[in-house]
């Protein structure tokens, strides 16, 4: 023990001074013998409760300025974890904050959450700055944003950095620092920093350690904000009929991940899903590294019931993350399903499968499920979920078709129409509304191939494969409907081969040749290939999947009113520079009112953001690396204030206290 | 205390002089049936002529003026405040005193009994003669202040079951006591002494602390005897506890006037011989 932790103890004894003082002074009034005591009623000792209302405001004020006195003591020999930014040679600063405000900063610490810890880190720093500094203001979650540009107007970054609102949004702090590096490179400041409040869990733990080789000094400040922790939630959870699939996902490491599993064995971890708060269904689980589905089924009266009522899944007990233990649970929810109608009896022959687009569709694996279909839907609540149909050669629609295929155009649907023999000789009372109004006919070509140069940029690379198609017919548009289309690629002698066109939000693409192999050699080019994906990522466009990652844009082509809600409020839709978009930021169900059609979506939350590994950190961007940033306050000045209130309080008091003893 | 007395008794000389002694004379008592041996010369002769029965006249004297002090020494009884001269006690026992050599200077027979005391005080048998003074003195000046009346109901029996039993008509009984300790139902067993042709005085002693509670601020007050402990604001509770003393003697003096006996207040800084006086006016 040096001499000064000895005198600082000293000092602190000093604390029990008044306190002892007081309860000195405070003894019991003296006793005396008086025979008739009983005689006397015991009053309430007026002057001693009034002076013992003096003795406590008075040993309050002594034990505070005591208190005072040994903090302006020691004051010189305290750190303050208080953070602060320090300039080595006075000059102005320029600094940004990479603020990390993704799912895993959800994780509490104490009261508050990391996230909270990491503003008020931004706060503390703002408040070190000074006149000529300059600051601004990124965000790590997933994609970064700059929420404030790189300005000396210090009111407006602490007005940001209040406004500032955790996510569940992924995490991305290499994109986020390059951005920061982006501002701060335009500043005339020499002096130029980043500093990095997040925890470090961006899902990629055995990255490059944060702020390696980089040009500009890292600080990355508050480890406590990195202390490896573990977290389980539900990515997704699904119903089909009377089942249920919820995935849960673990993040952090197998050991640790199994430290907590034995941890929580005692806890009987388990997945239920429930209607309001009535358990429908349960299942335990195995905790471990990695991602597992849980099977559930319904009983069958629980499924009649709850047919068409929202239901939850919620992974029991919670751990580190709250959020993500519970999931709306998505009825038929897939990543896209395209409708396939074709000829399956006329086509197996030729393939001894499956019609070939369906076979091209499996081989391109664009992650879409495929739903072969015998007919055109008459419904349009059949085709609503799907993000496009692939119709080959139809012999004409129906009016109910039609009006279920308007529908869904119209409402956001992609179609691939491919036009036939059989499209060309449909039925009276059947036609190929609301695609083609007038007749298409199927004539002898000439032309044998597409022309390479009118190919779109979404076929041009394959484009040159159809040049020989060996087709000897081929579907020819009325000319007033030509002139409604606009051609991708055309044939040789300009006629269109694929064109697209507009209806509503949705879209419609034809084809002039059939998609089976009996009629061209189309089938078997690769530019049937780059057709099908394409079209499907044109589709992927316009629909989107009703389950998307926080973070994750939803656009709306062609929409003329949008309006999206979701559990924190309406979220704001941005309009500049493309068509209307959305970013949820939040976990839950959100309600889409788009030209006055209503569908739900929702926000899932990413695995990544489970693993809670915090990323490693380069030596020099830590605090003492950095050199001229110093954690320390001096709270002197303040001190030495408070004690001047303090002794001037005493003496109020203490007069206070002489006249009413005069007046008594 | 010897001299003390003496000069008390001589202040009350010097003012009322009136002997309990009445002489000779006699007082017609009743008849009762001759039997062989009477005296004749109170045969009623008047009762045999008239209805031919022998009957003897019977007379009772006023010689048994005896004088019986009753001298409270419960621990209550050796307060002294801080104005006054002295304990209750040993102001009691002054005045005592003086009663007992009035009585011995008038020839009177004398008697003294304790209520409670330290060590077992030992009374005075009731004697007439100039030792009994000595032997009452004696026993004034080793008497302690003791005993706790309100945990120890006997004692107020001890003290006066002998008056009460074996006093006689024209007896003086003399009670010097504080009244402020005494047990449940103490004003009507005192009392009863005044009963059968006897005559009680009833001194209430009080220290001038008692009369005016002259403390300020909080106090802690503890009784001397029942083991009350009252931590009150002085200023705030005089006028209740005045009141309360007051309701007090005044409970007392009722009770005691309404059987025939006589209350006298007395504090210990008041003159010993006017309260003498006051006493010896009362016992007539």
């Amino acid at each position: 023990m040096t001499f000064v932790y000895a005198l600082a103890l000293a000092v602190g004894l000093l604390t029990l001074a008044p306190y002892l003082a007081h309860h000195l002074r405070r003894r019991r009034a003296e006793e005396r013998a008086f025979a008739p005591a009983h005689l006397v009623r015991p009053a309430p000792p007026r002057a001693r409760s009034r002076s013992k209302l003096e003795d406590r405001a008075l040993f309050a004020t002594r034990a505070v300025a005591v208190v005072g006195l040994a903090l302006l003591g020691a004051s010189p020999l305290v750190r303050c974890s208080r953070l602060s930014l320090s300039r080595s040679s006075g000059a102005s600063v320029a600094m940004a904050i990479v603020l990390d405000d993704s799912m895993s900063m959800r994780v509490r610490l104490g009261r508050s959450t990391r996230f909270d810890r990491a503003r008020a880190g931004a706060f503390e720093l703002l408040s070190s700055t000074r006149e000529g500094d300059a600051v601004a203001v990124v965000l790590a979650g997933s994609p970064p944003r700059v929420a404030l540009a790189a300005t000396a107007d210090l009111g407006a970054a602490r007005a940001v950095v209040e406004s500032v609102t955790q996510s569940d949004r992924g995490t991305d702090l290499d994109g986020a620092l390059a951005t920061a590096r982006a501002l701060l490179a335009e500043m005339p400041q020499v002096d130029k920093r980043i500093v990095v409040l997040s925890d470090l869990a961006d899902g990629h733990p055995d990255a490059p350690p944060l702020g390696k080789d980089s040009d500009l000094p890292v600080w990355i400040p508050l480890p406590e904000l990195r202390e490896a922790t573990t977290d389980c939630g539900i990515l997704q959870a699904d119903r089909a009929g009377d089942h249920l699939r919820v995935r849960v996902a673990c993040g952090g490491k197998v050991a640790a991940a199994s430290e907590s599993a034995k941890e929580a064995g005692s806890r009987s971890r388990e997945v239920a899903v429930l209607s309001g708060e009535k358990v429908l269904a349960h299942a335990p689980i195995a905790l471990g590294g990695g991602s597992e589905d849980v099977a559930l089924s319904l009983s069958e009266d629980d499924g009649k019931a709850t047919e068409f009522a929202p239901l939850f899944a919620r992974l029991t007990p919670g751990d580190a993350i709250e959020a993500d233990d519970v999931a709306p649970v998505v009825a038929e929810a897939s990543p896209g399903s395209v409708a396939v109608i074709a000829d399956a009896a006329d086509e197996s022959t030729v393939t001894g499968g499956g019609p070939i687009v369906e076979q091209a569709l499996r081989a391109l694996a664009l992650e879409v499920t495929l739903r072969p279909l015998p007919a055109v839907p008459d419904r349009v609540e059949d085709l609503s979920p799907l993000l496009g149909a692939i119709i080959d050669d139809p012999p004409g629609f129906t009016p109910e078709q039609r009006r279920a295929l308007s529908a869904f155009v119209e409402g956001g649907g992609s179609l691939l129409l491919a036009l036939g023999p059989r499209a060309a000789s449909a039925p009276l009372g059947a036609s190929l509304e609301p695609i083609l109004p007038h007749v298409v006919t199927w004539e002898p070509t000439a032309s044998q191939g597409v022309d390479p140069k009118t190919a779109a940029p979404s076929l041009v690379e394959s484009a040159m494969s159809g040049v020989d198609l060996d087709a000897k017919k081929r579907a020819v548009l009325a000319p007033e409907d030509r002139g409604t289309f606009e051609a991708l690629l055309a044939w040789s002698d300009g006629a269109p081969f694929v064109a697209r066109r507009r209806l509503g939000r949705g879209e419609a693409w034809i084809v002039t040749l059939p998609l089976g192999a009996d009629a061209s050699d189309l089938p078997l080019r690769p530019l049937f290939l780059a057709l099908l994906d394409a079209w499907t990522a044109e589709a992927r466009t316009r629909v989107a999947p009703r389950r998307t990652p926080a973070g994750v844009a939803w656009t709306f082509p062609d929409a003329r009113a949008v309006l999206v809600t979701g559990p924190r409020g309406d979220v704001p839709v941005l309009r500049e520079g493309g068509p209307p978009r959305a970013v949820p930021g939040i976990l839950g169900t959100y309600r889409i009112t788009v030209d006055d059609k209503k569908e739900q979506r929702f926000v899932a939350p990413l695995e990544a953001e489970m693993n809670l590994t915090p990323r490693a950190v380069a030596e020099t961007a830590v605090w003492q690396g950095a050199g001229d940033s110093r954690p320390a306050v001096d709270m002197s000045p303040w001190l030495a204030f408070s004690l001047l209130g303090l002794m001037l309080l005493e003496l109020g008091l203490r007069l206070r206290a002489r006249s009413r003893e005069s007046i008594a | 205390m010897r001299l003390r007395a003496r000069l008390v008794a001589e202040g009350v000389y010097a003012g009322s002089h009136r002997s309990a002694r009445r002489g000779a004379g006699v007082e017609f008592g009743g008849h009762r049936a001759y039997t062989p041996g009477d005296d004749l010369r109170w045969l009623d002769r008047r009762s045999l002529l008239l209805h031919d029965r022998l009957l003897v006249r019977q007379f009772e004297t006023e010689t048994d003026r005896a004088l019986r002090l009753v001298v409270d020494a419960t621990a209550s009884m050796g307060y002294r405040g801080a104005g006054a001269p002295g304990a209750k006690l040993a102001w009691s026992a002054l005045v005592a005193a003086a009663l007992a050599r009035l009585a011995v200077g008038n020839g009177d027979p004398v008697g003294l009994t304790y209520i409670g005391g330290g060590s077992e005080p030992r009374g005075v048998a009731v004697a007439g003669g100039r030792e009994v003074f000595e032997r009452v003195l004696g026993s004034l000046e080793a008497v302690t202040a003791g005993g706790d009346a309100r945990a120890d109901v006997a004692v107020l029996e001890r003290g006066l079951g002998a008056i009460a039993r074996s006093a006689r008509r024209g007896s003086i009984v003399v009670v010097l006591s504080d009244l402020l300790d005494l047990p449940e139902g103490a004003e009507e067993r005192v009392a009863a002494l005044a009963s059968r042709g006897r005559i009680l005085v009833v001194v209430q002693v009080l220290d001038p602390d008692e009369v005016d509670l002259p403390f300020g601020g909080t106090v802690r007050l503890r009784a001397l005897e029942g083991g009350v402990v009252v931590e009150t604001d002085a200023e705030t509770a005089r006028a209740s506890y005045l009141g309360r003393l007051a309701s007090l003697t005044a409970s007392w003096e009722g009770v005691l006037t309404t059987r025939g006996a006589r209350f006298v207040r007395a504090v210990t800084r008041d003159d010993p011989v006017q309260i003498v006086r006051e006493i010896v006016r009362a016992a007539r």
